[in-house]
């Protein structure tokens, strides 16, 4: 409990800072955000006004404030672009990434972790050795040149798929698996090993000293040894998975916050690209506390530390 | 306890039958160059209702002994090569795996030298004391509850009802290692085989956990195969011994007579290196030089080059047991026992 306390605590302080630097950030980027708002027609003295409106000429550190206010009092702002109310574009488009997310996610879980099994079991086999090739290889492909190669075999070549668009099911599958390659990649080789470690530990030989039947020693006793470092790995996961949307969703259109965050940014958008970059810190963020807190349910040597 | 040595004695010479039965076991390990035999055609037998003693130092095989009988051996790179692990006349390593399993902790139990890592983590003791009980028996899951509580009961767990839900992190040493023993016997086995079952406690501790397994043995009329290097424990819960050398048995007797006077001049070695209370420290005799790499021994006796008594022909041929005078042990040039 204490230690879930002090996670918490810290989870906490990562997002302030975060909302910080985020903040900063965007402000430094440079580039004119007004461009799109006012006609090209607008005098210096028109700009300045406006400037002065939305309150860019406050110091930064007083936008913070400000900014946080609203935020927490409900008010999410409009883009600069086209006036769009942000909270209707979170709805929109947060629904398309949770979908997006949510899939690679469950990908990454249900082929990396029985095939790590498999390679562990089967170690030093062909097998194994076919699972782990493809894990080098899926790690060493870059996801976008995977996301044109995919797009290239299977929507422009065989034609079994779409190439991009949503948001149906036939249109998921590419994106979906192009984002969670790596992930798998990455679970599989920390399955194995945690399987294999767990495997050499001594309980084991108890256990089979004890009569229970390999499948039930393998997949229940080392398994749930093996999940106490998958659990904590699947935070990363998360975060990766946020990083990587930009880029796959971009390619395969899918309208999901990271291409609105692209858009963003492109367009300085400031109140789109910075709320939306909180979202995904935030999303990050949360998600590594969220596997703190299944890593110490799942190790009882932690759970009443 | 002399008595009941004496009437084993007697169930012995009255001819019974051994429960467990080793003959020519012979486990090899593989190598990148080859493979070496590390446990060289053991041949031992286990009687009802007997403590039969295994000792000699690290590396000469006792452990990987008791795991060919388990069939628990990591394989590869250990494996049995030949002979057999008689159990009740059955050969346990004709039997499929599946009948291996129901054997296991049904007729012969092990418990292992460390019992903090001997035991899963991340499940309570009563859950994994249950799934064993239950690999074995058609019983539903309360029942299997109850004979835990029972046998921790027996094995000395204080409060065993709340102690049932511990995780193995949150006991003592000596508490895991009576969980230990506990899950070996709920089946109440016929045989248990302990691997340096006190080697990781306290010597407090040492002592608590070998008379609770001395009294287990008598009340279940078990056989218990104990391996140690440790003469003191020896001493203290044998009735028979074996001295193990080199992956061979070097000599075999009753507790008495193999510490009265031994035959082998390696158990003489070691009965000379054991401290004694009559002795001063200084009298203390260490076995000079080192067992020789498996791959390496001489094509003689396997003790010639630590011997102080060898002659030519321990160098030439390898001997074989010896039965002289109710004794059996491996020596061609066995010299009357000194203390010095």
């Amino acid at each position: 409990m204490k230690r879930i306390a002090a996670r918490t605590v810290y989870t906490v302080v990562v997002l302030v800072l975060s909302s910080i630097a985020v903040f900063y950030a965007i402000r430094l980027s440079g580039g004119d955000a007004l461009a799109a708002r006012l006609p090209a027609s607008a005098t210096s003295e028109q700009r300045e006004a406006f400037r002065e409106l939305i309150g860019l000429n406050d110091a930064i550190y007083i936008q913070y404030f400000d900014y946080v206010g609203r935020l927490l009092s409900g008010d999410l702002g409009n883009s600069l672009t086209n006036n769009a109310s942000i909270s209707t574009m979170l709805v929109d488009h947060g629904r398309n990434s949770l979908i997006l997310g949510a899939a690679a996610f469950a990908l990454v879980f249900a082929i990396g972790v029985p095939l790590g099994i498999l390679a562990a079991v089967r170690r030093n086999s062909w097998t194994d050795g076919g699972i782990m090739s493809f894990s080098v290889a899926a790690m060493a492909v870059p996801n976008f040149w995977l996301a044109l190669l995919s797009v290239w075999v299977f929507a422009s070549t065989l034609r079994w798929l779409p190439s991009a668009g949503c948001c149906s099911p036939r249109q998921l599958i590419l994106p979906a698996v192009v984002l969670a390659m790596e992930g798998i990649a990455l679970t599989v080789r920390m399955t194995r090993s945690a399987m294999l470690e767990n495997l050499n530990q001594d309980f084991v030989r108890t256990l089979r000293a004890g009569g229970l039947s390999e499948v039930r020693i393998v997949g229940k006793h080392v398994f749930r040894n093996a999940l106490v470092p998958i659990i904590s790995l699947a935070g990363l996961r998360i975060g990766q998975i946020v990083g990587y949307a930009l880029v796959v969703e971009t390619i395969f259109g899918w309208p999901g916050l990271g291409q609105v965050l692209v858009n963003a940014v492109l367009r300085r958008d400031y109140p789109v690209a910075q709320f939306f970059s909180l979202v995904l810190v935030t999303v990050v963020v949360l998600s590594n506390w969220l596997a703190d807190i299944g890593y110490t349910v799942a190790n009882p040597r932690l759970r009443r530390v | 306890m002399a008595e009941a040595v004496s009437q084993r004695e007697a169930a012995r010479s009255d001819g019974a039958e051994p429960v467990l039965s080793m003959r020519g076991l012979r486990t090899s390990v593989s190598m990148r160059d080859g493979s070496v035999d590390v446990v060289r055609g053991v041949s031992l037998d286990l009687y009802p209702d007997e403590v039969l003693c295994l000792v000699g130092e690290s590396g000469c095989g006792k452990t990987i002994t008791a795991l060919s009988i388990m069939r628990l051996l990591p394989t590869p790179p250990v494996r049995i090569r030949e002979g057999q692990v008689l159990f009740n006349g059955r050969d346990l390593l004709g039997l499929s795996d599946r009948e291996m399993r129901r054997v296991r902790s049904e007729e012969i139990s092990m418990i292992f030298q460390d019992p903090l890592t001997s035991l899963d983590p991340v499940f309570s003791i009563g859950h994994v004391m249950a799934e064993v009980i239950r690999a074995h028996r058609d019983v539903d899951r309360s029942i299997a509850h109850e004979m835990s509580i029972e046998i921790l009961d027996d094995v000395g767990i204080p409060d065993p009802h709340r102690r049932i839900d511990s995780y193995p992190h949150e006991l003592s040493g000596g508490m895991r290692q009576r969980v230990m023993i506990g899950l070996a016997l709920v089946l109440d086995p016929q045989i248990l085989v302990a691997d340096e079952p006190t080697t990781a406690l306290d010597v407090t501790v040492q002592a608590q956990i070998l008379e609770k397994l001395l009294e287990e043995q008598r009340e279940r009329h078990m056989s218990m195969l104990l391996i140690t290097h440790d003469l003191a424990v020896v001493a203290s819960v044998a009735d028979r011994v074996a001295v193990m050398y080199a992956g061979e048995i070097v000599e075999e007797a009753p507790v008495d007579e193999l510490f009265e006077d031994p035959k082998h001049p390696y158990t003489q070695g070691l009965l000379r290196a054991l401290p004694h209370a009559s002795v001063k420290r200084d009298a203390l005799i260490p076995i000079a030089g080192r067992v020789p790499p498996p791959q390496m021994m001489p094509p003689g006796c396997f003790f010639a080059p630590r011997c102080p008594d060898a002659i030519q022909r321990c160098w030439d041929d390898h001997p074989e047991h010896i039965d002289r005078d109710g004794r059996t042990y491996r020596c061609i040039n066995s010299q009357p026992f000194h203390r010095r």
